[in-house]
């Protein structure tokens, strides 16, 4: 009874521009951990091979050591690997594959699918019928050719390819690499292990996209899992679990803050977020001094609890009520231009609206430090 | 605020105690000469308010050697419609008491109350000084201090600020100045004044940019990169492909097809050639034999040449032959006329001979005659020469003896005149028939006579009459006479002449003798130049001559014939000689025609028979027999040649070698060609391999990746700078507008003022005043037109003038505003001319009706005309 761990879209050596580098680093840095995990999974769920659904690599030329650690990281499992080329490693004349083998860091136990047809792995009772990127992007189904594929009857027939199941997934996405929705049953497979898309999914009973095992992108689509699959034998169908390997969760959050209750609800969100975890937060609606103050502490609270906190606050209207402008000692024509720039914050032009905010943010700090110069902790008012 | 009595003791001069008191509420001109008072009065009212009555600092209060007195002050004022009394001493005693209707204060609450009023501040430690007095500061003018009016604004500027807000019912920010310059200082950090980046954020910009740059050249690299692998991918399968099809070898195949079927044309080529040769040869051979039968036909054609040319030969001779008589019969004809005409030519020669011997003849004989009569002359002529010399010489003259005569006589004669000169004269008239007798000589008539000696004078019938001349010159010139005469009759003789007349006539004829030798001689010299002799020899030899000729002219004489004319003779001969060579020609000519043609009939005939015995021979008959039929043979074998070898020349044109030779090095260059880019391509994949490998280890991508992201850092820095920098940017544009707008309204009312007065100063003048209420530009008429400037430019007495009137118009702001005003002015205006201070007058008269006016004057006839009645300071010592 085989039983298949079932993994893609690694995307090793991607860089997260969008973060401060040392967030970006230690991002870069979980998807080592993430094989790693892999790995041990393998291991501890006592799997006979690793299937690696394309997108190992987020690039063909990634430095050198990118792939030795890729590999190293895979140590963990001495059992077999077969790792299949997707859209962003194909296996083309000259592709990170040829330059890993080139290396000599290609571990025995791993098996490069870098030709379509069958890997025999007939220790395991498995016969994994590989379709390989050899192009960037192809526009026919390079699955088709399973249909034709002959294997021992007494292995498994397990597929694995990487690309966009037909009919499917939302029409505004890439149908480069199309692969035919009922290709398990077309191509008699006992389970079609697909990579490309970035979070867990079930096409069918036989057919799984495992997603990413570190997620990478904001968007919520469960990813950060890999699939066990245990197949009882040739025809059985597979059970499928999910496990988790991913160290950070990443969230994305738009609100619009009207009230001073919606601000409260969104601090409390922010609060019970479990650590740690990407946030990407962006505000619109207004806000006043005092709730200003409370959302900067509360994100500074947040900063130190989880791994990169991102808020974005220029849709977000600074509105200091009269009882702030009083407090502030806003007079004469301070105070105009108090309510000038709060009225110019609702200027259609976004970009000048925007910049009244900010204006209104350092006058703000600035009146606020005048009255209570010790205690500036919101910082010199910096957007 | 309205100042009713004020009273000081012991305060500096005013030992005993001065009251003033029933002060006007308007102008109060008070008056006294210097170090009267005056300025202690000022000085007294401003200890009043603004010295604490605690002051340790106040000595100058005290009166000049007196320790012990305790100066004070009392001041009874109306006030925002009540009634204050404020009582204070200084030094000793000190005290503060302040009523204020009805109500009591004391100490430092009342001086407070009073600060408060006023608009001042106490200085915290020692004596007031003028940057504590505020308001009063500015109303309250010392002595020389009028025009200054900046730091007295300023140092009232709060209260005055304060006293605006108020006016205007509205707050001018307390923090905004400070506030601007945080902005001002945070814009600064950013940009530089004109708005330009600076700092980080030009440094980002100019980062931003370079990276984008860099991130390009990456970008660029991968594409290269891929570009490559998707090229070696290519080049694998095509080399692939290319190493089992190896198409250059079907290339190859084909070029052997093509050499194959190359070399059997070539073949055909040969042949064709050779029966080419054999066609040529045949065809020379027949041209050989033509030309043969061309010539036996030659041959016979040759001989009815020849024929013909002897007939013609025959002609020639006879015709020659009959010529020939009739040309030496001419020739003997022209011999003969020319033998004629020499003859004739010498006959004429030999008469012309003998004419010109006649002619010499005859005038050797005319020659001869001419020389016989110029020799007859020459001796007739010789002989009359010989003669008249001879009579020269027998009758000489002396010239010059005759000369000498000639000169005696005429001393003679002058001295005869001179005597006669001297003589005594007489004059007679005698009547008729009557005579006198004087030395015997008879008188009659009427007439002179000179006496030179004594004289008588025989008077017939009476006497005689004795004159006797006197004087002795009568005698020595009577004597010279005789001299000369003696002498003259001497040379006379020795010319053996009677008078000198005749010895002139002797010099005549000898003279004419003298030419007649002369005019012979010429006439002997043109005759016979060489002598006489010369011509009778001549005469011989011409004679002699004659002789000759005659002699000649003899033999010459028996030459017979008609006289014949010698150039004629001559053309005739000529002509005959011209005749007689051409018909020597002729003559030879003819012989030579004869003798040619003769010949030439001989080789005609030679000829002819020749050729006739060369064709009639029978060998020769057959052989041209047998030319025909060989010529008939090589005809046929021509034509068959012909044909064989068109044939196989269209074969060959069709079967194209030159194509064929085309598609051989086609096919071959294509098996090299393939077989070269085949190695080729194995070298490209080699190198791109290499290649691929070297720049693969570089992990383009993930560099890419790096640099992207370091971009993005950079342009989020970079937006955030632009952010904050537009924020501040608009934060301070803003800032200075609000406030430049609340400046504007505050600066109104008191421009209103300003305005007020200055318009009687200078009409349609204005003053500006700047942010701080200071006055600055002023712009009035000018002589060009508006002219503005600064008013601390102006001179000492307008900068007083201007200083006033700022004054007055914060006095009347502060009014409005409900502040308490009172003005105190020492000693003012002393700058001011006439008409100016007249202005001024007008000026403060208006303020006084508004404000009480306190003015301390050394000079009150300068402020006679103000409508109130000057207070006497020294009066108002002596009152008390």
């Amino acid at each position: 009874m085989p039983r298949i761990l079932h993994t893609a879209d690694w995307q090793m050596g991607r860089y997260y521009s969008r973060f401060d580098n040392d967030d970006a680093v230690a991002l870069a840095e979980a998807r080592f951990t993430a094989i790693e995990r892999l790995a041990q999974l393998a291991r501890d769920e006592r799997c006979d091979a690793v299937l690696v659904a394309g997108d190992v690599f987020d690039a063909q030329t990634v430095a050198d050591r990118t792939i030795r650690r890729v590999f190293n990281a895979m140590s963990g499992f001495s059992g077999p690997w077969v790792m299949l080329p997707g859209n962003h490693d194909a296996a083309l004349a000259e592709s990170v594959w040829t330059r890993a083998r080139r290396l000599n860091a290609v571990p025995d136990n791993v098996h490069l699918a870098l030709e379509p047809g069958v890997v025999d792995l007939k220790a395991q009772g498995l016969a994994v019928l590989a379709a390989p990127l050899t192009q960037r992007h192809t526009h026919s189904d390079l699955t088709e050719n399973f249909d034709h594929l002959e294997t021992s009857p007494e292995l498994l027939r397990v597929g694995l390819a990487h690309g966009s199941v037909q009919g499917l997934l939302a029409e505004d996405i890439d149908s480069a690499n199309p692969i035919a929705a009922d290709r398990a049953a077309q191509a008699n497979l006992d389970y079609l292990a697909l990579g490309d898309w970035h979070g867990v999914k079930q096409i069918n009973a036989r057919t799984w996209y495992s997603g990413t095992p570190e997620p990478e992108r904001f968007r919520n689509n469960e990813a950060g899992v890999a699939l066990v699959v245990d197949i009882a034998g040739p025809g059985a169908e597979p059970d499928v679990s999910r496990h988790r390997i991913g160290q950070f969760e990443w969230v994305q959050w738009r609100e619009h803050l009207s009230v001073a209750t919606d601000l409260d609800e969104l601090l409390q969100r922010l609060e019970e977020l479990p650590a740690p975890a990407v946030v990407d937060i962006r505000l619109s609606g207004e806000v006043d001094l005092a709730g200003e103050q409370k959302l900067l502490h509360a994100l500074s609270v947040a900063e130190a609890r989880h791994r990169s906190v991102q808020c974005d606050r220029s849709q977000l209207a600074l509105q200091p009520t009269d009882e702030d402008i009083a407090e502030l000692n806003a007079d004469g024509y301070l105070g105009e231009v108090i309510g000038e720039l709060r009225e110019q914050q609702e200027n259609a032009d976004d970009e000048k609206a925007a910049t009244s905010r900010d204006a209104l943010a350092i006058l703000t700090s600035l009146l606020r430090d005048r009255i209570e110069p010790a205690s500036g902790n919101a910082g010199e008012g910096q957007p | 605020m309205k100042l009713q009595r004020l009273r000081l003791e012991q305060l500096r001069q005013f030992r005993q105690p001065l009251e003033l008191n029933e002060l006007g509420p308007g102008l109060n001109l008070i008056h006294g000469p210097n170090e009267s008072g005056k300025s202690t009065l000022v000085r007294a009212i401003r200890a009043a308010f603004f010295e604490r009555h605690r002051s340790s600092s106040v000595d100058d209060l005290r009166p000049w050697g007196d320790s012990s007195a305790a100066p004070s002050v009392e001041l009874d004022f109306e006030c925002q419609g009540v009634q204050w009394q404020l009582r204070k001493r200084f030094l000793q005693q000190k005290r503060c008491d302040l009523q204020v209707a009805g109500e009591s204060y004391s100490g430092e609450e009342a001086e407070d109350k009073l600060a408060d009023l006023l608009g001042f501040q106490f200085a915290p430690r020692g004596a007031s000084q003028d940057k504590h007095w505020g308001i009063p500061g500015l109303l309250w003018v010392e002595q020389g201090s009028g025009q200054n009016v900046h730091d007295a604004v300023a140092y009232a500027g709060d209260h005055l600020k304060s006293a605006l807000n108020s006016l205007l019912g509205e707050v001018a920010s307390s923090g905004g100045d400070d506030v601007i310059q945080q902005v001002q200082a945070q814009r600064a950090e950013l940009l530089t004044a004109t708005g330009k980046p600076r700092g980080d954020y030009a440094r980002l910009s100019e980062e931003q940019s370079q990276l984008a740059a860099e991130l390009e050249a990456l970008d660029e690299r991968v594409a290269h990169y891929q570009s490559m692998v998707d090229r070696l991918g290519e080049l694998r399968q095509r080399h692939q492909r290319n190493e089992q099809e190896r198409p250059w070898e079907a290339a190859r195949q084909s070029q052997q097809e093509a050499e194959n079927r190359f070399r059997e044309i070539e073949q055909w080529q040969q042949e064709q050639k050779r029966e080419q040769q054999a066609l040529d040869d045949c065809r020379q051979t027949l041209e050989l034999l033509r030309r043969q039968q061309q010539q036996s036909q030659v041959a016979a054609r040759k001989l009815n040449e020849r024929e013909q040319t002897l007939a013609h030969c025959k002609e020639t001779v006879n015709t020659l032959k009959t010529r020939e008589e009739q040309v030496t019969v001419a020739q003997q004809q022209a011999r003969k006329a020319y033998d004629k005409a020499r003859q004739q030519v010498r006959v004429a020669k030999e008469q012309e001979q003998c004419n010109r011997l006649d002619n010499d003849i005859k005038q050797l004989r005319l020659q001869l005659e001419t020389l016989g009569k110029n020799l007859e002359k020459a001796r007739a002529h010789q002989a009359e020469h010989q003669e008249t010399r001879n009579q020269q010489q027998a009758n000489p003259l002396d010239l010059e003896a005759l000369e000498a005569l000639r000169k005696t006589q005429r001393q003679l004669e002058q001295e005869r005149i001179r005597s006669q000169a001297i003589a005594t004269r007489l004059h007679y008239a005698l009547e008729s028939g009557q005579a006198l007798t004087l030395n015997g000589q008879s008188l009659q008539g009427e007439g002179d006579e000179l006496l030179l000696e004594a004289t008588t004078l025989a008077l017939p019938g009476i006497g005689e009459l004795t004159i006797t001349p006197g004087g002795d010159d009568l005698a020595r010139v009577q004597r010279q006479l005789e001299r000369l005469q003696e002498s003259y009759d001497n040379q006379l003789k020795s010319m053996k002449v009677d008078s000198p007349e005749q010895a002139g006539k002797l010099a005549e004829q000898q003279a004419q003798r003298k030419e007649t030798i002369q005019r012979l001689e010429a006439l002997l010299a043109s005759i016979a130049p060489q002598g006489v002799d010369v011509l009778e020899s001549q005469q011989q030899e011409f004679t002699r001559r004659l002789e000759q000729l005659q002699s000649e002219q003899k033999a010459l004489s028996e030459i017979p014939g008609e006289p014949l004319s010698l150039t004629s003779a001559e053309a005739a001969l000529d002509m005959a000689e011209q005749q007689l060579r051409e018909a020597d020609g002729k003559l030879q000519e003819h012989s030579k025609q004869l003798f040619a043609a003769t010949q030439a009939l001989e080789n005609a005939q030679a000829e002819w028979q020749q050729l006739k015995r060369e064709l009639e021979n029978p060998e020769r008959q057959a052989a041209e027999q047998s030319l025909q039929t060989q010529i008939a043979e090589a005809g046929e074998r021509e034509t068959r040649l012909q044909q064989s070898v068109g044939k196989r020349q269209e074969q060959i044109d069709e079967a194209r070698p030159e194509l064929l030779q085309q598609d051989m090095a086609r096919f071959k260059a294509s098996a090299e060609q393939l077989e070269r880019s085949h190695q080729q391509e194995a070298l490209e994949l080699a190198s791109l391999e290499s290649k691929l490998e070297s720049q693969g280890a570089e992990g383009l991508e993930e560099q890419r990746e790096e640099m992207a992201a370091r971009l993005e850092h950079v342009v989020r820095r970079y937006t955030e700078l632009r952010r904050r920098a537009e924020a501040l940017d608009l934060l301070l544009t803003l800032l200075q507008e609000k406030r430049k707008a609340l400046t504007r309204r505050l600066q109104a009312p008191l421009q209103k003022h300003l305005n007020h007065y200055l318009g009687v100063l200078f009409p349609k003048a204005n003053l500006d005043v700047d942010d701080n209420l200071i006055p600055g530009q002023l712009t009035r008429a000018g002589q060009q037109g508006q002219e503005t400037g600064d008013v601390l430019d102006l001179s000492f007495g307008a900068r007083e003038q201007m200083g006033l009137i700022s004054r007055l118009a914060y006095a009347d702001l502060l009014q409005e505003a409900g502040r308490p005003t009172l003005i105190i002015l020492d000693d003012t205006l002393v700058h001011s001319d006439r008409q100016r201070l007249d202005q001024m007058k007008r000026i403060l008269f208006d303020a006084a009706s508004r404000h009480q006016v306190l003015l301390f004057t050394c000079h009150p006839e300068n402020w006679q005309d103000l409508g109130v009645a000057p207070r006497d300071l020294e009066a108002l010592k002596t009152t008390d």
